[in-house]
Parts: structure tokens; C-alpha cells; sequence
């Protein structure tokens, strides 16, 4: 049995995300699972996920070297140790792109920017305040509202032709303005578009606070929303910011990735120093 | 439930949160009961010799504000904004009836805000004993010391008046013989969680110690044995974590979500001054005196623990605190003190720069009992943990 597999956890508030790293085999990635908590207890979710990721690739507890949780750490039960989300997500975009000098985390609560040393350390950070007009859940429910599924919102926001105004401060005024915006008959696409550059101006904000660099690597669910992620190339672009953004691979994994990979680092870490 | 008659270490932790979260003191109420004749005497943090009213029979019951579990309405009419959390909930609690069936308030020396405070009881309740303790800040023996031991024989007196007693030397060197035992049973248990901080949670732990505040010392004692007892029994997988000693939360209290965002976030924490009072001396006192109170005094001159409410003198606190972080084989200190509380807050930088000096790492943070959101703490102890783990 091979023995040199490590597993990361990353527990957000709406997913669960599961990496299983071969550490010594060029800490290639062996699998990735990716489960919606959709109001269940958090805990059996990741109970039930980590014996999923276990049975599907013959391996037992006991054969990893080093269980990390990131993220909301504290509802993993059964782990050897917990690193911040920043440092995991740090990690997890580094191992696929190593050149990435920033990495904006958008979660479902709130988003963050990283830059980064040359080592994937966490060199400065800032992140969006407590209202959630900055986040994936606002996005979520706006959906709600519209009518159409999460995968849908990147294609057509990149089909908008006129942006609507909505507001770029409270997630209740802006919902308000949706539903406005409904009632007045504007095209989905242009909502749709108009929320996107709402919640990238945040992150240019953010960007342009701690003087970023490129490349930057976009993680955590909402980087797989292309038409967001188009949102922050524009804005950044009219502020001469000559930003270069791309979606990280495996973007929503990154945090679990990354604690998978830092679990590994620390194991032969602490061998050597016993 | 009875703290004499615990099953295992889930009730005794049962009792000792119930005990933690009845701001109305229901087992001093019931002691009151079962002794009517007898005083109750609420103290504040830091330390008082609660020696001297064991010989007096009287239960002293420690007064740590109420955190986060009432609404101050009244309380902040007496204290500026710029003023520290605890002395509004104390006042808060007081006014409330919470404390009516206390006969007195002790208010030790510790800084500005707690003599206010002696002042406005001492305005607000004219029906109660009301002392403010000082404490010397010369150490030698024929200053400072014949300054504590005026302080004590005024207070012994005083509460004996209170009580209808009078402390003798059996009285005294009897209470002095129970505290030592409380003193190792106290160390007992925390070089066994310093061993396995894994087995006892910083809450748990914290939640222990807490119940001392209230209980007689007799049921402390063998609350404590029983906690240490089922600790050992229990078996628990360590995490990966680094050991943090925190610094700075001697007397307005941190809230428990705050004690278990530093662990959750990746840090053991190995040794703190929450309550501090209960181990501020560090030896054992002679119990075998024709003078105990001046062996309380000898002990509080000799061998105090260091804090930010005493004089350095010649054991500068940086020092202490660097040896207490290789003692407990940390990885670093927090600085965790309450907002706006001047001896903590004045001598972090004095800390600060003795932990560089020692080559020890450190974040720091403030907090008030109130508290509710822990993100940003989660934050900076996270990235703190980190940096060790990966980097150091």
C-alpha cells in the first residue's frame, strides 16, 4: 500500500472540498471530491465524503500520512492538523501555477486577496468586510431570484450588451434592485452582468489596495463563473491596471489542495525534526 | 449536582459551566442556606489571601464580571467609553439583585478603574462591607511588608467583625494547609494538561478552573482530584498544533468562543493568566506558624508570580515571561488583553520587545468580555500557527 497520500478538507459554508495528494509522487493530485452541504449537518457531510474519497480509491485512514482541514477546520472531527485558508489556498494555486504573484479567494461569504513570495508565502492580504454584497451567496440567491441555475450565470453575463446599475454597498439594497430590475423587464443578461461588476469592483478594490501583481489567479467557487471573472479583467482594465486574470485549475479544490500539500510538508517536517 | 459526587468528566464539566453561566451564584445561595449565620464576601481579580476568610468561615466567591451574558443597560451610566468592560458588568450584576446575598466586596489593588469601581459600590451600596485592598509595590520585608501585614490584620479584623469570629492560628494554619493542597492540586492538573493539551480543551480547562471562584475550598479540592482522575483516563489523538502561552487576560475575562477560536485556529494553549489569583503563589506556605498571617505576607513578598498590576523590581517580567515560554516548551505567546486595560495594554510593548529579545515569536490582539465575533482573532492566531508550523 502506498503510504505517502495526504488529504486536505477545506469546509466552507457551502461546499465541501476534498483533495487526496500523492506527497511523493511529485505531490500529484489522485483525486477530488466536491460536495454541496445543501442544509445537512456539516459534520456527517464530511464524515460521509471522507469515507467516499477513502473507498473509491482503496485506502484506508490509516494509510495517510497527514489529514488537514482548512476553512471552517473545527467541524473535522477525525484530523492531525489545521492550516489557515490563506496559506492553503496560497499553496494550492502555487502547485498548479507557479509563477501566480496574487490569488483572490471568492467564497461563498466573503473574498480575499493574497499576494505571494516566491515560495507560495502569504506575503500581504485584504479581504472584504462582513456584508455579504461581495460574495457567492449574494450571488446564489440573486439566481434564486432570476430563475436560472449557478452554471448558467457566466454564459450569460458574457452575452450582456448594457450592464444594469445595481447597488455596490448593501446585498439588500442590491436585491432590492433586482427585483426592480425584474418588475422593469431588463434583460436577465444585463442583471446578470450588472451584479458581476457590482461584486468586482469589491475585488478591484482590494486589488488595487495592496498594489498587486500578475498574474493573478482567481479560486474558491466563484472562480468558475467565467463571467465574473471577465467582470474583474474589464474593471481592471479601466482602472490601467493591467491585470492579468485567469481561473486557477481546480479552482473550487484550491484551499483543499493546499492543505494537502502543506499536510505533506509539515509530515516530513516534523519526521525530520524528531 | 453535587461536585462531590461525579461520575465522570463530562458532569464535572456540566457543573462547572453551569456554575460559570449562573451569574445569580446558586451554590453560594445554597451555602448561605446551610450555614445562615456565615458571610459571603465577593472578590474581584487578581489575588487575595482567601486564607484569612476560610479562618473566618466565610465562603469568598470570586466576582469576574458577566462576559457576554447580559445586556449592560446600567452599567455604562458610571464609566466612560474609554474605560475597560468588566467594572459595567460587575455594577450591571449588582444592581440587578445578583449579588444580594453577598455581605461584602473585595477590591485588590490592580489599577485605577477597580478602586472607581470600590468607590461607587461603596456610594451605590451603603449596606455592605466594602474594602479596597492595597498591595505593597516594595517588596522588602520591613516596608513593604509591614505595609501587607497592616492591610491584612485591618481586613482579618474587619470581616471578623463582619462574621462574629476571630481567626486564630489553628484557623489560619488550617485554611493555609487546604490552599497549599489546592495549589498542588492546581499544578497537578496543569502538568498534565501542559503534557496532553489534547485530552482537556482550553474551555474545559478553563471551565475547571473557573469553578474554584465559587466553590468552598474543601469541594474544590476534591472537584479537582476527581477532573484530574477521569482527565487521565481519557484517550485522545493530538493534533498537529503549535503550544502558545497567553498573556495579558489576568483580570476582565476573555469570552469562552475566544478561548476556543485560538485553539481551533491551530494553537494549544499551554499556559495563560486567566485566573491568575489561584496560582499567584508559586510555593507552598509554612502551615505550621505561630504566625500565619505573616506567612502570607512572607509569601506574597517572596514568591508572587509576575503580573502587570506588580512592580518588577528586580525580575523583570520579560525575563519571567520568556522562562515560563522554554518552561512549557511553547512555540510563541499571544498578548491577548481586554480593551482599554492600562496594565496589560502599558506593558505589552515592555513584552513585546523581551520576546525579541529571547527570539520567541508573538502576535497580539484585544478582546472584550463581550465580545461576539472572533474572525479576525481566527485570523491572526491562524496565520500566527501557520507561521510556525511552515516556517520557523
Amino acid at each position: 500500500m502506498n503510504s505517502n497520500y495526504t488529504l486536505g478538507i477545506d469546509v466552507g459554508s457551502s461546499f465541501i472540498k476534498l483533495a487526496l495528494i500523492d506527497y511523493q509522487d511529485q505531490s500529484s493530485i489522485k483525486d477530488i471530491l466536491v460536495e454541496k452541504i445543501r442544509k445537512r449537518n456539516p459534520t456527517v457531510v464530511i464524515d460521509n465524503a471522507v469515507s467516499t474519497i477513502l473507498e473509491r480509491n482503496e485506502i484506508k485512514y490509516e494509510d495517510i500520512l497527514y489529514v488537514a482541514s482548512t476553512g471552517e477546520g473545527e467541524l473535522v472531527t477525525r484530523k492531525r492538523g489545521h492550516f489557515y485558508s490563506m496559506t492553503t489556498h496560497a499553496r494550492g494555486v502555487f502547485h498548479h501555477h507557479p509563477d501566480a504573484k496574487t490569488v483572490v479567494d471568492l467564497g461563498a461569504l466573503y473574498s480575499r486577496v493574497i499576494t505571494l513570495e516566491s515560495s507560495a508565502r502569504v506575503k500581504n492580504y485584504a479581504m472584504t468586510g462582513q456584508c455579504a454584497s461581495g460574495s457567492g451567496q449574494f450571488l446564489e440567491n440573486i439566481t434564486r431570484y432570476l430563475g436560472v441555475t449557478i452554471s448558467e450565470v457566466g454564459p450569460l453575463s458574457l452575452k450582456s450588451t448594457d450592464p444594469a446599475k445595481t447597488s455596490g454597498i448593501c446585498a439588500v439594497l442590491a436585491e432590492t434592485d433586482v427585483i426592480n430590475m425584474v418588475a422593469q423587464g431588463i434583460p436577465t443578461s444585463d442583471i446578470i452582468k450588472g451584479i458581476h461588476l457590482s461584486i468586482a469592483r469589491r475585488i478591484v478594490m482590494l486589488l488595487r489596495k495592496l498594489k498587486v501583481e500578475s498574474p493573478v489567479y482567481l479560486t474558491g467557487g466563484m472562480a468558475l463563473d467565467e463571467g465574473l471573472t471577465e467582470a474583474i479583467r474589464e474593471l481592471g482594465s479601466e482602472r490601467n491596471m493591467n491585470l492579468k486574470v485567469h481561473s486557477s485549475t481546480d479552482n473550487i479544490a484550491t484551499g483543499a489542495i493546499g492543505a494537502a500539500l502543506w499536510g505533506g510538508f509539515r509530515h516530513f517536517k516534523l519526521l525530520e525534526k524528531n | 449536582m453535587n461536585p462531590l459526587s461525579l461520575n465522570n468528566y463530562k458532569q464535572g464539566i456540566e457543573l462547572a459551566s453551569g456554575m460559570f453561566n449562573d451569574l445569580a451564584f446558586g451554590y453560594a445561595t445554597q451555602w448561605k442556606a446551610l450555614h445562615p449565620d456565615r458571610r459571603i464576601i465577593g472578590y474581584m481579580p487578581i489575588y487575595i489571601p482567601r486564607e484569612i476568610f476560610h479562618a473566618h468561615q466565610i465562603l469568598p466567591v470570586g466576582l469576574f464580571g458577566a462576559g457576554d451574558r447580559i445586556p449592560v443597560v446600567r452599567g455604562d451610566a458610571f464609566f466612560q467609553s474609554y474605560i475597560c468592560h468588566i467594572p459595567r458588568t460587575v455594577i450591571e450584576c449588582a444592581l440587578n439583585g445578583n449579588y444580594d446575598h453577598f455581605d461584602g466586596y473585595i477590591f485588590p489593588a490592580i489599577c485605577d478603574v477597580i478602586r472607581n469601581l470600590s468607590g461607587i459600590f461603596r456610594v451605590n451600596f451603603k449596606d455592605k462591607y466594602i474594602k479596597y485592598l492595597d498591595f505593597p509595590q516594595n517588596f522588602s520585608a520591613d516596608i513593604g511588608g509591614v505595609f501587607y501585614r497592616t492591610e491584612l490584620d485591618r481586613l482579618s479584623s474587619d470581616v471578623g467583625k463582619l462574621n462574629g469570629t476571630t481567626a486564630t492560628v489553628e484557623s489560619l494554619n488550617h485554611a493555609i494547609t487546604l490552599y497549599n493542597t489546592n495549589r498542588h492540586l492546581l499544578r497537578a492538573l496543569d502538568d498534565f494538561r501542559m503534557e496532553s493539551p489534547h485530552i482537556i480543551s482550553a474551555v474545559d480547562y478553563y471551565l475547571i478552573r473557573r469553578a474554584g471562584a465559587v466553590l468552598t475550598i474543601e469541594d474544590y479540592n476534591q472537584f479537582l482530584q476527581s477532573m484530574t482522575d477521569f482527565a487521565k483516563t481519557i484517550v485522545k489523538e493530538p493534533e498537529d498544533k503549535i503550544r502558545v502561552v497567553v498573556s495579558g487576560a489576568f483580570c476582565e475575562q476573555p469570552p469562552l468562543g475566544l478561548i476556543k477560536t485560538i485553539e481551533n485556529a491551530g494553537c494549544y494553549i499551554v499556559d495563560d493568566d486567566f485566573q491568575l489569583g489561584q496560582i499567584w503563589l508559586t510555593k507552598d506556605i509554612p502551615d505550621d506558624t505561630d504566625d500565619p498571617m505573616g506567612a502570607l505576607v512572607d509569601a506574597y513578598l517572596n514568591d508572587s508570580i509576575h503580573s502587570s498590576a506588580v512592580f518588577e523590581g528586580d525580575r523583570p517580567k520579560g525575563d519571567q515571561l520568556a522562562k515560563q515560554v522554554r518552561d512549557r516548551n511553547a512555540d510563541g505567546v499571544i498578548f491577548c488583553a481586554p480593551s482599554f486595560c492600562d496594565p496589560a495594554l502599558l506593558d505589552r510593548p515592555l513584552l513585546e520587545r523581551a520576546m525579541d529579545k529571547h527570539h520567541i515569536r508573538h502576535s497580539g490582539f484585544q478582546y472584550h468580555e463581550n465580545l461576539g465575533q472572533f474572525h479576525v482573532i481566527k485570523e491572526q492566531a491562524g496565520t500566527f500557527a501557520d507561521m510556525i508550523k511552515l516556517w520557523e
